[in-house]
């Protein structure tokens, strides 16, 4: 066992004392998070809060010559087990006093952030250039650097897509700076993703706190147009909104596009719990309009066109008409920020998904399997719920698609229920065919490992190049 | 409240921990505003609802077993402002009721015997002097003129009998003005609040405090009781219920003075002269988020003055950081949380900064001190007697 009081204090000169502790309660306060059927409550052995990128890059190279475990933690949103220490021992990087706003830059329409930018920190000020972030389904507390380092799922993925990032800055663990895309040759300059041979800006995202700690990241940011127009369309299955909503895409018409069914998400979306939501057709398709004057009128004219051949005229699904509010809920959730959307986490008292990327023509199939596994192992229908995002580019008919049960978090049977669910789905999941999981979640990387070959080898040698002495996240990946 | 292990637990498993209740409601706005004065102070996550909430899940599980310095911290640096709660409430549905799981923690850590010194010390204060202050001394004015057996009884609080008496000056004014015959306690005892928000409902003081207060007034042969301190009213009207002292079964109302003034402005209608004065009013915690009291103390003040509202209000509005016991034992944390809202106050335009709680004028005053702020720090009651 480490001197842990001498590595205390190391800690506390780096940072100031009252920025770094082992006290047990606060220790505590970081041990669990949602997703703890999981991955069990673990306190780390302390916790640091640096100011500034110096800071991290001196507790790193003191975690990495002592060997001590780091596991970086921007706001502690959302994070879905990846930032609850796996080994005694660890630090616990709590990087939320780093919240500056470098920079947001109109004419390039990009924004710089430190890690605990938050998304209603940073929209508060894009705003005032019209421009915003693309937003996570996540709530506006969550963190933006690590949002689109991890790449979330986006509201506006059907215009926007799913990658947002543009460059960024890490501290490694052995004191190195790696700067990716353009910020490699100008730190002034840090607006294009490739900048200098391969995309080193993509290779090391996705990893969680496993290569290093970023520490700024500059991102895409996009117009806000005062044209707009929401459409919610109900369909009983699934499969009668595949062709709409591959037409839509198609012709890329849309700035957000969500097929959820009708019990879940969409009350968020609405903003409400109190309307007859069980009356409306079982899935109902959220679809927003936009543009400038001329383009806006063009794409919702197409759009028109679309529903009347697509699903009115045959019969598929019907348009819903909705009180006004809805729609001025939906937009502030959509192109302002997830607020109101959070109430499903009442719906029973926690939520559990899988999140996947696969074709939309296989959306009927995934849901099919996700009903069935869910009732297998358990579950009531009434707690299986639903999620589709098309993402823009369209190729391949990219969707992110998500399996949701919501359930009773202090129920005693839930933890194994969801277990065995997962064991079986991830099964399912990877010999029907997917693209790709979401997030390396526990429980999902090792099924997949396995199949991926050599491809897997390459990555824990990639890591241990970045890592050799594997303190970053130590036991989360591999 | 006391809340049943298995309630304190299921609470503890539905909170996934968005952290949605750290923040005021951000559209339409669109304004990042914070509202948990801990969180934003400490900054660990310990001091923010769900942090708070995964200790108390340690301590309940045994993991944690004596009381470090950080975790007296985290449980009593906290005024139990019950925003989080609100907040959570209306964008979740998840109904977790944190400022009673967070009271409920505190007693759990009492019960053990743990808790900071200061805390420690109004025990003894309250033991030794029957208020909270430890002062020897009888609350006297000039303008206390009280019948014996009147229908109104007027429950002055500790810290307007001995902290900020302006306040109690104000009010005895405003029923002489009016004509209102009140009585007052020949001993009024602490009502206990800040001993209960502190974790000591398990104690014989408190037991005792409750007994003598409830059977005085009982037997004071008032019908309606007046408080200007919300700390009080609400520890009599929700507290003293949880240990058999329930007011309402002896059909005794309890009210805060902005209630009382306002049926009084409505039935008769009063004489009230406007102010040279722009105010803002800063809804305190135990009035407006614990009992529901917004407009009142409003339609009271804006009666006498013109008011602007600060951007974070009524269900939002941002603690003065006095509540709680955590102008006691975390002063420094108080009085910068009462500087935050005093910046607010200051973007309305407003002269003064207005409340209807002695303990927020109190810190919020002290706060002023501290900043060299030119608002002035007033009381409702003070802009009324003023004003009739």
């Amino acid at each position: 066992m480490k001197n842990n009081k001498a590595i205390l204090r190391k800690l506390q000169e780096i940072v100031g004392e009252e920025h770094a502790t082992d006290d047990i309660a606060i220790c505590a306060s970081y041990a669990r998070d949602q997703h703890w059927h999981f991955v069990p409550p673990k306190r780390p052995a302390f916790v640091v809060r640096p100011a500034n990128k110096e800071e991290v890059r001196e507790v790193l190279m003191l975690a990495n010559e002592e060997k001590v475990p780091v596991v970086p933690l921007s706001t502690g949103i959302n994070i879905r087990g990846l930032a609850i220490p796996v080994h005694d021992g660890s630090i616990l990087l709590d990087l939320g006093r780093m919240n500056r706003i470098i920079e947001i830059n109109a004419d390039m329409k990009t924004a710089t952030v430190e890690p605990a930018v938050t998304f209603g920190m940073l929209y508060e000020q894009t705003r005032k250039f019209k421009l915003r972030p693309a937003f996570p389904d996540a709530p506006l507390t969550v963190s933006v650097l690590t949002n689109y380092y991890l790449r979330g799922i986006y509201q506006t993925s059907a215009a926007d897509g799913h990658d947002h990032v543009l460059s960024y800055e890490m501290v490694l663990p052995n004191g190195e700076i790696v700067r990716t895309g353009s910020r490699a040759l100008s730190s002034s300059l840090p607006h294009f993703r490739y900048g200098v041979g391969p995309d080193f800006t993509g290779v090391f995202c996705s990893h969680p706190g496993t290569c290093g700690v970023v520490v700024e990241l500059t991102a895409r940011l996009y117009r806000i147009y005062d044209n707009k127009k929401a459409y919610f369309v109900g369909f009983n299955s699934i499969e009668d909104a595949v062709p709409f909503i591959y037409n839509v895409m198609n012709d890329e018409l849309v700035v957000s596009l969500r097929l959820v069914d009708n019990q879940s998400w969409l009350k968020g979306m609405c903003g409400t719990y109190d309307y007859d939501y069980k009356s409306l057709p079982k899935f109902v398709l959220c679809a927003l309009v936009e543009g400038i004057d001329g383009i806006f009128e063009a794409k919702d004219e197409i759009f028109n066109e679309h529903l009347r051949n697509f699903v009115l005229s045959e019969g598929k699904g019907e348009l819903l008409d909705f009180p006004e509010d809805f729609a001025s809920n939906f937009f502030y959730e959509t192109l302002g920020g997830t607020e109101k959307s959070c109430m499903v986490f009442g719906l029973r008292g926690n939520y559990h998904c899988i999140g996947l990327y696969g074709p939309l023509n296989m959306a009927p199939k995934y849901y099919e399997m996700h009903r069935r596994t869910a009732i297998e192992v358990g579950f009531p229908e009434e707690f299986v719920h639903f999620y589709l995002n098309p993402i823009y580019p369209f190729h391949g008919q990219l969707c992110y698609v998500e399996l949701d049960i919501f359930y009773d978090g202090a129920a005693e049977d839930a933890g194994e229920k969801l277990r065995e669910y997962n064991k079986k789905q991830f099964e399912n999941l990877l010999n029907a065919g997917i693209y790709g999981w979401f997030r390396p979640y526990a429980g999902i990387i090792e099924p997949t490992i396995e199949r991926i070959g050599y491809l897997a080898e390459i990555w824990r040698k990639f890591s241990q190049i970045l890592d050799p002495n594997r303190i970053m996240n130590r036991g989360k990946l591999f | 409240m006391s809340l049943s292990k298995d309630e304190i637990r299921r609470a503890i498993y539905h909170c996934v921990k968005c952290k949605l209740c750290s923040i005021a409601t951000f559209h339409p706005q669109e304004a990042w505003e914070p509202l948990c004065p801990s969180g934003t102070y400490f900054g660990f996550q310990a001091f923010y609802a769900p942090g708070r909430m995964e200790i108390f899940r340690e301590l309940l599980e045994g993991e944690i077993k004596e009381p470090t310095e950080g975790l007296l911290n985290a449980v009593f640096a906290c005024t139990l402002c019950g925003a989080c709660y609100e907040k959570c409430r209306r964008v979740s549905k998840v109904e977790l009721p944190l400022a009673e799981i967070f009271e409920e923690m505190r007693r759990e850590i009492v019960r053990r015997g743990w808790m900071p010194d200061a805390h420690r010390s109004i025990a003894e204060k309250v033991k030794r002097t029957r208020n909270a202050y430890g002062e020897e001394e009888a609350f006297e004015s000039e303008n206390l003129k009280p019948t014996k057996g009147a229908d109104v009884l007027y429950f002055i609080g500790c810290t307007a009998r001995f902290r900020v008496p302006e306040i109690a000056d104000a009010m005895l004014c405003i029923f002489d003005k009016l004509g209102v015959e009140y009585q007052v306690l020949d001993e009024e005892w602490c009502c206990c609040s800040v001993l209960m928000r502190a974790g000591w409902h398990d104690s014989d003081i408190v037991r005792e405090h409750i007994r003598h207060n409830y059977d005085a007034i009982c037997e004071s042969g008032a019908k309606t009781v007046v408080f200007t301190c919300p700390g009080c009213l609400k520890t009599l009207k929700k507290d003293y219920a949880e240990f058999g002292a329930d007011f309402s079964k002896e059909g005794i109302e309890l009210l805060h003075a902005t209630q009382f003034i306002q049926r009084l402005m409505r039935e008769r209608g009063l004489d009230v002269k406007g102010l040279p004065l722009k105010a803002t009013y800063h809804d305190p915690c135990h009035l407006g988020r614990d009992l529901g009291i917004y407009e009142e103390p409003r339609e009271v003040l804006s009666a006498a003055v013109e008011i602007s509202e600060m951007r974070r209000v009524r269900e939002e509005a941002w603690c003065c950081g006095s509540g709680g016991g955590v102008k006691s034992a975390f002063n420094d944390f108080a009085v910068w949380s009462a500087e935050e809202r005093l910046k607010e106050a200051e973007e309305t335009g407003a002269d003064a900064i207005v409340s209807a709680c002695p303990f927020c004028k109190r810190n919020l005053r002290d706060a002023a001190k501290h900043a060299g702020s030119k608002l002035q720090v007033l009381d409702v009651v003070e802009i009324l007697n003023e004003a009739l």
